[in-house]
């Protein structure tokens, strides 16, 4: 038998994406008592960076140095469109409220108003985005200040991060692009990120680290980590090599599991019960009705079955990975209010036969 | 300075219009084009009697219909009424690739089951129609048939069990290309054919255009087979020799989890989505028939996905909710007779001696199937060897096929098992989906520059697992793409092309399978290539 509890709350949000989480921050900020239902363990699918509009119009693949220009024409373009009833000084109020509320939990990020980082991926391209970790910052130095000489460093057994990739792809962007790989002893053939991150977080693996980037120091500005520096410290963690090796070091985001999206999980769910959020992790809605004025929900976890009594909701359920839409063979649906989902007629429309396709 | 670097410039780049600037010319017996497993086989067969062969193909190792089909060794049996020659043909070559390449089959036998409904008049005449073409069946009890394959549906009515198997055309290709080069034969993939001269009724030189590099060059050769499957009237017109041909357009879908021991075929008139056959730990349904124009950029549709599911489940009920990791498609070559129904069409070869057209060293070989290649490649040599005067046995239907190293990794799902634990502490795992290790990936590798080729992801995908597994490529391939550049196979900027291409190639065979689970891999693949690295836009 499952506990039974009984939640009263004046929002209950549905969701714990990035979506959830930052709608959770906001409504417990405000003073609401709020809920959480959902699962947070799918951050560790996200690269860890906040965009506001990288590329407009999309179909033409601008890149946007200013977000606010591809803004107004956005606005202009699409009047329903979310940013457009928001407007941009409210979207950097808001970016500026969550920059805060990570800060506070011990998450460094920073963001400049009117101009987008290009910050440097793991597949050696550059990403337009809005606030990225600070952690990330002198990266994205190197496509926008003078030539940098950067040395990237990666680990045996870590495979999806390749230091000579990078340096090959960019090496036009910077004066010297070096490479330099780590060896950990008695790792096998297959070095996890989590237990890399477990050993950033070690001095003397950060002792063992800096002596090996040392040799390099004479012909090096800047040195590229993948970002896997620590899992709660990380912004310590790389001044304190820093420190050690007196070189600039930075982290650059590649392929899931990643440890930025594990750091924002951990950030959120700090902070947010900190905010006496009651977040039931691992939750799904079993049912639901609208009775005078209020929802009346029930969500169940492994051992808990609650009835929650709220009078808003906000459903942040996310798109297909995150399970708030499902696809059938036929339809597309959504999965807790069973909503209209507003789609194209037949499969076949669903998508462009070219995965790249930037049109609309 | 500056001018004399210019003039330099000048001179590389007009190269290719100067006709006196002299371009590399290479000297066999016989040309072979088309790299499907006719062509490979060919290859084989001729190098076996001791002829010197080059083979040419404008992509990769069965690009065409060699690797667009079910990897079915027919029993012969869907053929007893729509074509008899041809099912006879089946049931003999059935028996001679077992023997000889059995270490590319999987003999997993067949059913043909009708369920209510379905042609009771085509059900009572297959026995007979079996026994006059000689190929083995038996009948089996329905409720025995369940037994022994459960997924089987509840209404069936009838059910016969024959000696069908599954064959790896991928690994068949690779194996006989391997032999042919063991034995001084040379393969060029990326190598497109141009244009033929021909003097004194006789092709005396072929122009080829390397399509990576762009370079022309010639090959001389006493005799040339056109092989090239769906594309055989194109060579053939280079030629001035007119081939109509039809093409036909079947697709395919890939199940994630194998459903059935043995091969699955419905007991009626020929059709859609009525063969399900068994391959190491995946199956495949198919197939469709459809009239294309071009062979060219071909790819399966949601309506062929839907029509396909449709009449599987018939058969077979889960395939209704199962999960299909990939859809492909190919083209059937068939020389066109006028018929409407192309399912009409001789399933049978055509192989022309270009004698009757007025060229002495050329022929055509093309249409068949996957379960007649050796047969196909074994008369065309024929013809060949006469031409050059010689008098010599086919081999290939005695000598065993040899398997080498860089095929073994084709194979779904069998290295599972053997791989988990790869040897040594330095060998990690790329493809995880698929279990293909480091150090396989560096065998191909190897192979394909013996081969004159350019290792990237989409040749080292071809002739292995990789990508074929439900993560379609989302995480081998940045593993793969990283293991290249560590190794030096890629250099600057190139591996990014690479994984455009290689991801969208992929996409082909998902783009029509978007529900479930598989819509849930495509968008994390998304929010991977396009969302952070930004694919999509062009940076570089």
């Amino acid at each position: 038998m499952k506990d039974k509890q009984a939640i009263n709350c004046d929002l209950l949000i549905i969701g714990a994406g990035f979506a959830g989480m930052v709608a959770a921050a906001r409504a417990s900020s405000l003073g609401l008592k709020t809920v959480q239902v959902g699962n947070s363990s799918n951050l560790f699918l996200v690269s860890g960076l906040f965009d506001l509009l990288g590329v407009y119009p999309m179909a033409s693949g601008h890149i946007l140095h200013d977000p606010r220009t591809g803004f107004e024409t956005l606005t202009a373009d699409c009047p329903h469109h979310p940013y457009s009833k928001t407007g941009y000084k409210k979207v950097l109020e808001s970016f500026d409220f969550l920059k805060n509320f990570l800060a506070s939990a011990g998450l460094d990020y920073q963001s400049k108003n009117n101009e987008n980082y290009f910050v440097l991926t793991a597949a050696g391209t550059f990403k337009p985005s809005f606030m990225v970790p600070k952690t990330f910052l002198k990266g994205c130095s190197i496509k926008q200040g003078p030539p940098k000489r950067v040395l990237f460093v990666d680990f045996k057994g870590l495979r999806e991060f390749s230091a000579k990739q990078i340096a090959n792809v960019i090496q036009d962007t910077c004066s010297i692009a070096s490479t330099l790989t780590i060896e950990i002893p008695d790792v096998s053939s297959t070095l996890h990120p989590t237990r890399l991150a477990n050993l950033f977080e070690d001095i003397q693996f950060l002792n063992f680290l800096s002596k090996k980037i040392m040799p390099f120091s004479k012909e090096t500005d800047l040195v590229g980590l993948p970002a896997v520096c620590g899992l709660n410290k990380s912004l310590e963690t790389i001044e304190k090599l820093e420190a050690m090796t007196g070189l600039d070091c930075f982290e650059i985001p590649g392929m899931p599991p990643s440890l930025p999206g594990l750091r924002l999980k951990n950030a959120f769910e700090k902070q947010l019960s900190q905010n006496n959020v009651i977040f039931l992790n691992n939750s799904k809605i079993q049912s639901h009705e609208f009775k005078n004025h209020h929802f009346i929900l029930t969500a169940a976890t492994e051992n808990l079955m609650a009835e929650i009594t709220t009078r808003g909701v906000i459903l942040a359920s996310g798109r297909f990975p995150g399970g708030g839409l499902h696809a059938k063979r036929e339809r597309i649906t959504e999965t807790v209010f069973n909503l209209p989902v507003r789609q194209p007629e037949k499969r076949n429309q669903w998508y462009h036969l070219n995965f790249f396709n930037t049109g609309i | 300075m500056l001018f004399a670097f210019s003039n330099i410039d000048f001179f590389l780049t007009r190269q290719k219009f100067r006709p006196w600037l002299m371009k590399k010319i290479i000297e066999t017996q016989v040309l072979i084009i088309g790299g499907g497993v006719t062509g490979t086989g060919i290859a084989r067969d001729l190098s076996l009697r001791g002829l010197n062969v080059i083979l040419i193909e404008k992509q990769d190792l069965n690009a065409g219909a060699s690797g667009g089909n079910h990897g079915l060794l027919h029993s012969g049996a869907r053929y007893i009424c729509s074509d008899p020659e041809a099912a006879v043909e089946c049931s003999n070559e059935l028996n001679i690739i077992k023997k000889t390449a059995g270490h590319c089959v999987e003999e997993t036998g067949g059913f043909f089951v009708a369920v209510s409904g379905d042609d009771e008049k085509y059900i009572a005449d297959f026995p007979g129609k079996c026994n006059t073409a000689g190929i083995p069946f038996k009948k089996i009890d329905v409720a025995d048939a369940r037994q022994m394959e459960p997924s089987l549906a509840d209404d069936m009515i009838a059910v016969y069990e024959v000696n069908d198997a599954s064959i790896n055309p991928f690994k068949l290709s690779i194996e006989n290309v391997n032999d042919a080069i063991s034995m001084g034969g040379q393969y060029f993939s990326y190598c497109m054919l141009q244009g033929v001269e021909i003097k004194n009724r006789k092709i005396c030189r072929a122009e080829i255009q390397n399509m990576i590099s762009n370079e022309i060059f010639y090959i001389k050769a006493d005799t040339y087979v056109n092989a090239s499957g769906a594309w055989a009237g194109r060579i053939a017109s280079l030629a001035g020799i007119p081939i109509s041909m039809v093409f036909s357009k079947g697709s395919l879908l890939v199940t994630s989890k194998r459903i059935t021991k043995r091969v699955i075929n419905r007991l009626r008139k020929p059709t859609d989505g009525d063969i399900l056959v068994p391959g190491g730990v995946v199956s495949i349904l198919g197939t469709t028939s459809v009239r294309v124009a071009s062979p060219d950029n071909i790819f399966p549709t949601v309506d062929e996905v839907d029509r396909i599911i449709s009449e599987g489940e018939r058969m077979v009920p889960s395939l209704k909710t199962c999960r299909y990791v990939r859809a492909y498609s190919g083209v059937r070559p068939l020389v066109s007779e006028g018929n409407n129904d192309d399912r009409d069409v001789s399933r049978g070869f055509t192989l022309i001696n270009h004698e009757k057209d007025g060229v002495d060293n050329f022929v055509t070989i093309t249409g068949g199937k996957l379960s007649t290649y050796r047969l196909m490649a074994e008369k065309t040599s024929d013809i060949i060897c006469r031409m050059h005067g010689i008098v010599s046995e086919c081999r290939t239907k005695t000598i065993a096929l040899p398997s080498t190293e860089s095929g073994e990794w084709s194979e779904p799902g069998v290295h599972i098992s053997e791989s988990f634990a790869p040897k040594t502490r330095h060998d990690p795992v790329l493809c995880e989906c698929e279990m293909v290790p480091a150090s396989a990936v560096d065998t191909i590798i190897n192979s394909i520059k013996n081969n004159k080729g350019n290792p990237d992801l989409i040749s080292i995908a071809l002739r292995s697992r990789v990508g074929k597994g439900p993560c379609q490529g989302s995480f081998c391939s940045i593993r793969i793409l990283s293991h290249l550049y560590n190794t030096h196979e890629l250099t600057h900027g190139a591996g990014i092309n690479d994984l455009r291409k290689f991801l969208n190639e992929r996409w082909k065979g998902e783009q029509s399978l978007l529900w479930d689970q598989a819509i849930v891999q495509s968008s994390l693949k998304e929010m991977i290539h396009c969302g952070l690295f930004g694919l999509e836009l062009e940076t570089h």
